[in-house]
């Protein structure tokens, strides 16, 4: 049969064939218009960059140089090849077809490629069963590069930060301040008043040196009660100074109070909503990113929010302001005077910049430093009994020297640096006072229209001057990290959860507990399924055993029965109904999942046993436990079952976590339930109550058990061999046993090493 | 002798019974003697195990066991198996210097397909924007810009003094020692790469 060619209508951007290989199809015998697929690689078998042209047609696969010459030795005629794969190598990959049982590299390519060629893998596969094929599928936009301007995105489909308005982002920010946004307004027109009263101490100088401190001025018959008149003005103007001084003061302390105050309140929101918001996206999301990234994001990034409200409040914004209200009162002072100062401010601006650019990153080098001398002590300490047993305390100290000294090292830098640069600026700072002494001097001592009080009144001011200038510099920089920081919040609050429940998703009340798998497929990356074609029917109340080696999918199965992904093709089924239109609380509330590691919570043994069902009454968590034999051990805490479990529950061993764990399935009373290898990890003493503790949960519930131990698995009414994604073997023990199959060998192995352990 | 008591102290375990129990379990070493590597149908490595195993693997590869602290002793020698379509060990070469010189230009054209790195020997710009950093530099394959999330597990520990950098498609860009980049060059790398 033909396969048939779609076009397909989407996001695509079809590179069409460069003429030079279009010639040299024709001299290989091969009509342009019979080609149906093709994509072009970035490297040639060697490993050297250059463009080759992977060129299929429905009878063969051609690899041909875009320079047009001749077409490499791995062509190949498509009914020759049992399967077409990709081989990743390091730094690259092969599209390799299988011919003669031998992997032959049909064309190299590197990562930035991958995901390109995987869609040719999934279509050259799909023409080699004879099913219709579309270039577009291979061409499809990538879902990680922005369409628009190529920027790899944070995560898949989300908003490019290039090309998202940084403008609109300011926008979006103040829209989501809106609730504060009248004590944001406050605290802006506090920030103003501030200004006004910072203004004030040098202007009351200029008045106390020019006509209260003025020498000579008055005659001599005056001169008594002139003095008495000047000492009222010397208390007058010393009182608005004091005034001044310490509404500026108050002034600080109520801004620095709301700042605090609406800061803490924003980023509260904002983590509550991020939190909210990222608790809905799947299991998949919680893969790509990893929990540090998360972290940083709920936690670290919101925190961008309150130094947005401290820059309102007395940062960059309040420095803007104060130079141009400085510079306008400086050159309405005197503008020639005003204009020395300008001399300096290429220095001050020179400096600075120097600094963030040279001086300033070398303080996350420090930082970096210094974190590595703890981790490595806490790794050293953590492990001094391996230290001491292995005798490599002098290995460890070498370690921890060459840390300490990389510190030291990166720290006699920073600190000779900053000694070296501070003295620099306070020059440059000084220079600018001095040229003001030096020109305002003469113009006092000439008389040409300063006056001492105005020369003292610009000094007072020019030292208010270059300080909010210098940290102007950096403005930019904090602009970018707080439009960065913003930018990633809205990320995660702009990306819909991966697996939104149905608009008409039904409610689940009452589950008998049949499950039924129909061809299902899935792989985490779509190009590389996991689970292939996969058909299986539990009955209610059966229990079935699921056993495969290390990564052969069988932990994948039970997160596609949980809903934890969505499966890519066939179906799903519980009592009848795909999963995909149940509301995936009911579901959840229906399966019970006792896994390797139990993970436990810090909180009471009780909180824990109930967490499932926080209205659990203390008999029913009492008669959990002891169901799940748990109960003896929690007795023998000295605070039983109010006792505290620390991080992931320390404070037990792994059996005692792992009863704990079945208790709280128990109390769930699921009808489905699934043990994910929940005795491997325990002692054989431990193991024993444990499968006590299971047999009890298992009964009249639909059971799916993972094992590793196949000893547990002989009295299942079924048991699946699982094998690279695929069911290998199913039935009960004794009739894959009669198959000498894969279960068959399991077995014999594990009953040899049983064997051997019992001799030694 | 033990200089306390004046007797001969007992003797240590021979090291070499610990080595040879661990050659028994251990990996198996291929020598010219016992090991024939050729290119074979489609160009293929193929690998010939001679004596009582006897056997002939096609479309082997190459994967180097050291790759930094002794990137051309060690090599292990590996195939699919299309059957259970699993990734096998035939044997590892300790010393690839003592076979032929064609069984070396093989082996050595394996590894060349294993390992794609660029190695970069001049950092010309950095610019960080988006939380990205815009790298243009001069590698062995040419000049080349790429760019990579500006984060710790993106620029990774290459022996002591080296690094290798993945852009965000995940390909590799190593610098074997930092410190031996021109000193303006390194002066910019670390400063964004300070770990």
């Amino acid at each position: 049969m033909s396969p048939e060619i779609k076009a397909e209508s989407g996001s695509v951007n079809v590179q069409p064939l460069p003429d030079t290989v279009r010639s040299r199809l024709v001299q290989e015998g091969v009509r342009p218009e019979n080609v149906c697929l093709w994509a072009e690689s970035d490297l040639d078998l060697s490993g050297v960059p250059a463009w080759v042209w992977v060129v299929v047609t429905r009878d063969r696969v051609l690899a041909i140089p875009a320079n047009g010459e001749q077409a490499t030795d791995n062509s190949f005629e498509i009914q020759k090849v049992s399967r077409f794969k990709i081989r990743s190598t390091i730094g690259s990959a092969f599209l390799q077809a299988l011919v003669e049982g031998l992997p032959v590299d049909v064309a190299r390519f590197s990562n930035a490629r991958r995901e390109r060629f995987s869609r040719l893998l999934e279509q050259l596969e799909r023409l080699r069963q004879g099913e219709s094929v579309s270039v577009d599928r291979v061409y499809e936009n990538s879902e990680l590069l922005c369409e628009k301007c190529g920027l790899p995105l944070p995560a898949p489909k989300a908003p490019c930060p290039r090309c998202i308005k940084q403008g609109a982002v300011f926008v979006r920010t103040l829209k989501m301040l809106r609730r504060y946004l009248v004590w944001v307004v406050i605290l802006f027109a506090l920030m103003l008043l501030g200004i006004a009263l910072d203004m004030m101490p040098p202007f009351l100088t200029k008045i106390l040196v020019d006509d209260v401190l003025k020498v000579g001025a008055q005659p001599v018959a005056d001169v008594q009660g002139a003095l008495a008149d000047r000492k009222q003005e010397l208390l007058l103007v010393v009182l608005c100074l004091v005034g001044a001084t310490l509404a500026r003061n108050v002034l600080n302390m109520i801004i620095g109070r709301m700042s605090s105050t609406v800061g803490t309140s924003i980023t509260f929101d904002i983590r509550c909503k991020l939190f909210d918001r990222v608790q809905q996206f799947s299991i998949d999301y919680y893969d790509r990113h990893p929990v540090g990234n998360l972290l940083q994001r709920v936690h670290g990034d919101a925190e961008a929010f309150h130094s947005f409200v401290n820059q309102v409040a007395g940062g960059y914004l309040l420095n803007v302001l104060r130079v141009i209200a400085i510079g306008i009162v400086l050159f309405s002072m005197n503008w020639r005077l005003a204009s020395f100062i300008l001399l300096p401010i290429p220095l001050v601006i020179l400096g600075t910049a120097i600094y963030w650019k040279r001086i300033y990153p070398r303080y996350y080098k420090l930082s970096d430093s210094s974190s590595k001398v703890y981790s490595t002590l806490n790794a050293i300490f953590s492990g001094i009994r391996l230290v001491k047993a292995f005798s490599q305390e002098k290995k460890e100290r070498d370690r921890f020297v060459k840390n300490i000294d990389y510190y030291r090292g990166t720290h006699m830098w920073v600190q000779k640096s900053v000694s070296t640069f501070s003295p620099i600026m306070a020059f440059i700072f000084s220079l600018g006072g001095l040229i003001v002494w030096y020109a305002g001097g003469q113009l006092v001592l000439e008389n040409r229209g300063v006056t001492l009080g105005t020369l003292m009144a610009f000094l007072a001011y020019l030292s208010m001057f270059y300080g909010p200038l210098q940290s102007l510099t950096d403005m930019s920089n904090w602009l970018s990290g707080f439009l960065a920081a913003s930018q990633r919040v809205f990320d995660i609050l702009d990306t819909p959860p991966a697996m939104e429940d149905q608009p008409d998703a039904k409610p689940l009340d009452r589950v008998t507990g049949s499950i039924e798998l129909d061809r299902v497929t899935f792989g985490y990356d779509p190009y590389n399924p996991v689970i292939k074609d996969v058909s299986m029917r539990i009955d209610p109340g059966q229990m079935i055993g699921i056993v495969g080696k290390s990564g052969s999918g069988k932990s994948t199965l039970i997160n596609l029965i949980c809903r934890f992904y969505d499966i890519q093709k066939g179906s799903v089924r519980i009592d009848g109904r795909d999963v995909r239109e149940l509301r995936r609380q009911d579901l959840r509330r229906h399966i019970g999942l006792v896994l390797q590691e139990p993970f436990l919570f810090r909180a009471s043994i009780a909180e824990n046993i109930a967490y499932g069902r926080p209205d659990a009454t203390p008999q029913e968590i009492l008669d959990a436990a002891k169901a799940a034999y748990a109960h003896d051990f929690i007795m023998r805490q000295p605070l039983g079952y109010d006792t505290q479990l620390g991080e992931r529950g320390a404070g037990l061993s792994g059996g005692e976590r792992q009863r704990v764990s079945i208790a709280r399935a128990l109390l769930c009373n699921p009808a489905i339930l699934i043990l994910d290898e929940a005795t491997s990890s325990v002692d054989t003493e431990s193991e024993q109550e444990i499968q006590r503790a299971l047999a009890v949960l298992c009964r009249g519930r639909t059971t799916i058990a993972i094992a590793h131990r196949l000893s547990t698995l002989k009295g299942a009414d079924r048991i699946y061999v699982i094998d690279d994604g695929r069911v290998a073997e199913f039935g009960s023990h004794g009739e894959l046993m009669d198959q000498k199959g894969i279960y068959y060998k399991l077995v014999k192995i594990q009953t040899e090493l049983a064997r051997l352990e019992d001799k030694v | 002798m033990s200089a306390s008591d004046g007797k001969p102290e007992a003797a240590a375990t021979p090291s070499l019974s610990a080595a040879a129990i661990l050659r028994q379990v251990g990996v198996t070493y291929l020598t010219p003697d016992s090991t024939e590597i050729y290119k074979g149908t489609f160009s293929l490595m193929h690998v010939a195990i001679r004596g009582p195993e006897s056997n002939l693997f096609r479309g082997v590869f190459a994967v180097r066991a050291f790759p930094v602290s002794q990137p051309n002793r060690f090599i292990s020698l590996r195939y699919v198996d299309v059957l259970d379509n699993k990734e096998h060990e035939i044997g590892v070469i300790e010393d690839l210097s003592v076979f032929s010189t064609e069984a070396q230009k093989v082996v050595r054209d394996a590894l060349r397909k294993q390992y794609y790195e660029a190695e970069i020997t001049r950092i010309l710009a950095i610019r960080w924007q988006f939380n990205l950093l815009f790298f243009e530099v001069e590698t062995t394959l040419g000049r080349q810009e790429f760019m990579m999330r500006w984060s710790y597990d993106r620029a990774q520990s290459f022996g002591d003094d080296g690094k290798v950098l993945l852009d965000v498609f995940e390909n590799r860009y190593v610098i074997p020692d930092v410190s031996k980049l021109p000193q303006a060059d390194s002066e910019t790398f670390q400063r964004y790469i300070y770990w």
